[in-house]
């Protein structure tokens, strides 16, 4: 009985720990929810250029702790979500936001799984093609033929 | 002629993967095209480190070839690249200006004071070198936003004319000095001295 209770403080303890994230520490403070919203999808969004593939919000870098003030700051002067992004893309490149920009070199990320998929359909298409019909009452009256003349 | 070419796509779109894939191994995932290289250096009025009525602008650091080093005491690398720096402004009369930032003494993240920190600079600084001729105090680290830092340490090769034209991310060795900052560095004054 006891040792079930255990176990189930120290889960609780665990999924609690996890559910509050590095984001528990800052304390900011926001006007309304819409605000808080859009701080949040910002900072899932923008990318910790310090570490590897993890966003602002999830990372403990000091970096990340500075963006995330900075991205703060930025709504809080009444900036929109396009220019904190923009802001960001300033310093450290389209590295920092998670949505690649559609340039010449990056539009084969969208095209060749198309194409690819395209390509395996018409593949598909070719080998389906049903065989030509044939006039089957010719080919045997043609074979009974030649039967004939191996015949002596 | 139609046999070849089929036999010839697969094996044509393997090669190119391979060779994509080949560069991917040997690609330094860190590695970043700097936003700021070959721009002038973001505006900026920040304090001396040691004395904070002196304010420095981006002025101060034209004229002459200046690298700015990114650093804090916090930074176990940038110990480590003390003596070279020092070795380096010692000898072969290379400036170096500190761009010095702590999250600590930021009110928003940690409760260390100004004084608490010179302290540790001026222990850190007589125990492995002090290459610096001065020591730029980023704050709030907005001029280290703006220059795209990630870290520390992380260095700035800046021009006579105050434009940027290196960002090397790491600390500076023998080797990054003699393959990559070094020659870049000998150039620039030369450039400087008609």
């Amino acid at each position: 009985m006891k040792l079930g209770l255990l176990i189930g403080l120290v889960l609780l303890a665990i999924v609690s720990k996890s559910s509050v994230g590095a984001t528990g520490q800052d304390n900011y403070q926001f006007a309304n929810a819409q605000q808080r919203e859009t701080f949040q999808t910002l900072t899932s969004q923008l990318r910790c250029p310090m570490c590897q593939n993890q966003n602002i919000a999830d990372s403990d870098a000091m970096i990340a702790r500075d963006m995330r003030r900075k991205v703060y700051q930025l709504l809080q002067d009444g900036q929109s979500a396009e220019d904190v992004i923009a802001y960001m893309k300033a310093r450290y490149g389209d590295f920092v936001y998670y949505e690649p920009p559609l340039t010449v070199a990056t539009i084969w990320l969208w095209l060749l799984p198309v194409l690819f998929a395209g390509a395996g359909f018409w593949v598909l298409y070719r080998r389906r093609k049903p065989a030509p019909v044939e006039d089957m009452a010719q080919r045997l009256a043609q074979a009974e033929k030649l039967l004939k003349q191996d015949k002596p | 002629m139609k046999r070849t070419w089929l036999v010839a796509l697969p094996l044509v779109i393997f090669v190119a993967v391979i060779v994509f894939l080949y560069q991917g191994l040997s690609a330094d995932p860190r590695a970043r095209d700097s936003q700021i290289l070959n721009q002038p250096l973001p505006e900026f009025s920040l304090p001396d480190l040691m004395h904070e009525e002196r304010q420095y602008t981006p002025a101060d650091l034209q004229g002459e070839v200046t690298i700015l080093n990114v650093w804090g005491v916090w930074c176990v690398t940038c110990a480590v690249e003390l003596p070279y720096l020092t070795y380096l402004a010692d000898n072969e009369r290379v400036k170096f200006v500190g761009l010095y930032f702590d999250q600590d003494i930021d009110p928003d993240f940690g409760g260390k004071t100004i004084t608490a920190v010179r302290k540790e600079v001026q222990t850190m600084l007589s125990q492995y070198g002090n290459p610096y001729a001065f020591n730029i105090y980023d704050v709030y680290r907005d001029m280290s936003l703006d220059l795209g830092v990630t870290g520390a340490p992380e260095h700035f090769v800046i021009d006579q004319h105050g434009v940027i034209r290196m960002h090397h991310i790491g600390d500076i060795n023998e080797r990054v000095w003699t393959t990559k900052v070094g020659p870049m560095y000998h150039q620039l004054v030369k450039e400087n001295t008609p």
